[in-house]
């Protein structure tokens, strides 16, 4: 049964390992993790840390091979394909580096498409919660165009006005500047920032650029497949504070 | 999800990837129009050629020397004197000798090369030939050998265009026939132009060229074929002197036939015309089938992908695995359909050419073909988009989002 106060994310000894034919790669070790609601956090470290492996599977596109993964604390593990949908189509959202939206579909379609997926938003409010989430990302105006006719930092805003269309408890980024120039990386970590300090939204961030990182209240450093560092990155955690006091 | 929303997704994947569409379309339909084309036009033609061959009366029969068949052999060992021994028989009746007379017929500057047969009065009535206006050969033109003829439509019209051919002198060879009767139009049969025909009595064939030798003779059974055949076959070895009783044609100077064997051994041939053109359809719907294996197959990565990122989504196996049924579906009825209409389109149009050309040929579809062709066409098109579907819809959603072989 999910508990109220239980945290949104909580791993126990959870372990990943790849199988190639019989030959086990393990990847993580005996992750235990921690994650509360309106938190925003990067995770960090070299390619081939896990890093990315364990945002799949707290984001449910990908399943751990050991260990414990409670969300809301509610046992993952068990869940059937029906009820992993669920949570994906409801709870958690994505941005990744490759932007993945679907070519020659317009902004709007792309940015629709989770509502399809969606068990309990009705289709009267597919539009204007669209429209929403691209106002919020600032590319109303580009709403009719096909995704493949807007540059790499416009379509990665789609991703993100994508993954906050549906409303969900976290938003997952992979590496969401790791296509884009500086100035579009900037603009685009600048909306993520704001969904985290204006709307209080949980936002779990990969990256291996320290810069990126820096934009996250609590830094998590992952070396070969354990956590090798939990830090609270005050800078930001101060400013964050100073906002929620003011209003 | 929504079955709405299914579909219009599935609608939209068939428009955002328009070329993979046309292209699996365009084998579904180059696969199932070739085969309806192939086989309905080879049954088609097989129709027309059994029509020419039944346009006979059923128990036609005909006797010819076995030289007819095989060069280098003689012509000349059926005489007249064997088909009044034949005519005696009780099993046939209207024995009509025959001779060809190879002239032109001319009438004032208009010239024809038809088939000249001299004969008797009964002649006509074995291959169906009626009287329009005029008379027919009769005893007395035979008794006394007169110069007369009666001629087909087409070769009165050609000869006389419209004016009365009754009456007229017209010249065959060096002598002069005057027309005594014109005949009913039959259209061709056996692929001969029966409407060209001009007959004269067989005495005066017989006088003109001076032979004593048929060229063939011609008859009906009395209802049953092979008693007749039996019969004929034994009058005649039994005349020529031929101990025959294995029945090895190779022996006999003859060949007696019935319009229905022959109407056998011609339909064997346009089978086999009609089995070696669905093989050469069952190539191009393999061909096409491939074609769209191959699509599929290539499609599979980005496709994959694609699922991948639906599931990230939210989405479930079963709303993948509808979606893409629903455009497997779409795309092979609409393909198949424009297949069929393509090939009964062009099975018509060959079939309106070929009735120009030769007349009396009637579009013959082969609904099995259709059938078949169509089955199979959806069965490819419905394995090969909804298999990869479904490995990938099974995938882990990372897994395949990250696809990549």
């Amino acid at each position: 049964m999910p508990k109220n106060n239980a945290p949104l994310i909580q791993t126990v000894k959870l372990c990943k390992s790849y199988f190639n034919d019989e030959l086990e790669t393990p990847v993580l070790f005996d992750m235990d993790l921690t994650i509360n609601e309106g938190e925003f956090v990067s995770i960090m470290g070299p390619s081939g840390s896990g890093k990315s492996t364990l945002m799949h599977i707290l984001g449910f596109l990908d399943g751990p091979t050991s260990g414990k993964f409670l969300f809301k604390g509610e046992q993952t593990m068990q869940m059937n394909d029906d009820e992993l949908a669920r949570i994906r189509a409801t709870r958690v959202s994505f941005v990744f580096q490759a932007f993945n939206l679907l070519p020659r579909t317009t902004v709007l379609d792309n940015v629709m498409l989770p509502l399809l997926y969606h068990p309990s938003i009705p289709a009267s409010e597919r539009r204007d919660r669209s429209l929403n989430a691209i106002e919020s990302v600032g590319l109303t105006d580009r709403a009719d165009f096909f995704t493949n006719q807007l540059s790499g930092g416009q379509q990665q805003r789609v991703a993100i006005a994508r993954s906050l269309v549906t409303d969900p408890d976290i938003i997952f980024a992979d590496e969401p500047t790791g296509n884009l120039d500086s100035t579009s990386g900037n603009q685009v970590m600048e909306v993520l920032q704001k969904m985290h300090t204006d709307d209080n939204r949980t936002i779990i961030l990969v990256t291996h650029e320290h810069e990126t990182a820096m934009h996250a209240e609590r830094i998590i450093h992952l070396t070969d497949g354990r956590i090798d560092s939990d830090t609270t990155n005050f800078k930001r955690a101060r400013a964050s504070k100073a906002k929620s006091l003011n209003k | 999800m929504l079955l709405s929303d299914t579909i219009q997704t599935a609608y939209k994947a068939i428009i955002v990837h328009r070329m993979r569409s046309l292209l699996t379309m365009l084998g579904i339909i180059i696969g199932v129009g070739s085969v309806i084309l192939m086989v309905s036009v080879g049954r088609t033609f097989e129709n027309y050629i059994l029509d020419q061959v039944e346009t006979f009366s059923n128990n036609l029969i005909e006797v010819y020397p076995t030289g007819f068949e095989k060069f280098g052999r003689t012509t000349d060992s059926l005489t007249f004197e064997d088909a009044e021994a034949i005519a005696n028989l009780t099993t046939v009746e209207n024995v009509a000798p025959v001779i060809f007379i190879r002239e032109k017929v001319q009438y004032g500057t208009e010239e024809l090369s038809p088939l000249i047969f001299g004969s008797t009065s009964v002649f006509l009535g074995n291959y169906g030939l009626k009287l329009d206006k005029g008379r027919l050969i009769d005893e007395s033109d035979e008794k006394s050998a007169r110069s007369v003829a009666v001629i087909g439509s087409e070769a009165a019209n050609t000869l006389f265009g419209n004016r009365d051919p009754i009456g007229e002198r017209i010249r065959i060879g060096s002598r002069f026939y005057t027309v005594v009767g014109v005949l009913q139009s039959l259209g061709s049969a056996l692929l001969q132009d029966m409407d060209t025909v001009v007959t004269v009595p067989f005495s005066t064939a017989r006088a003109i060229t001076g032979k004593h030798q048929l060229d063939y003779m011609s008859m009906t059974s009395k209802g049953d074929d092979d008693l007749a055949l039996a019969d004929i076959q034994s009058t005649l070895r039994q005349r020529h002197g031929i101990d025959n009783p294995e029945e090895d044609p190779d022996k006999d100077d003859f060949i007696a036939r019935s319009s229905a064997q022959a109407t056998e051994i011609i339909g064997q041939v346009t089978l086999g015309l009609t089995i070696f053109l669905g093989l050469i359809a069952g190539i191009s719907l393999l061909v096409g089938g491939i074609g769209i294996m191959n699509i599929m197959l290539v499609a599979v990565t980005e496709r994959t992908r694609e699922i991948g990122l639906r599931k990230a989504l939210g989405a479930r196996r079963k709303d993948i695995l509808l979606q893409f049924l629903i455009e497997a579906v779409t795309l092979t009825l609409i393909g198949g359909v424009i297949g069929i209409i393509g090939g009964v389109g062009f099975g018509l149009l060959i079939t309106a050419v070929a009735d120009k050309l030769l007349g009396s040929v009637s579009f013959s579809l082969s609904l099995s073909a259709l059938l078949l062709s169509f089955a199979m066409a959806m069965t490819i098109g419905l394995v090969f988009g909804l298999y990869p579907a479904k490995k990938a819809a099974n995938l882990r959603p990372i897994e395949a989002i990250r696809w990549d072989r």
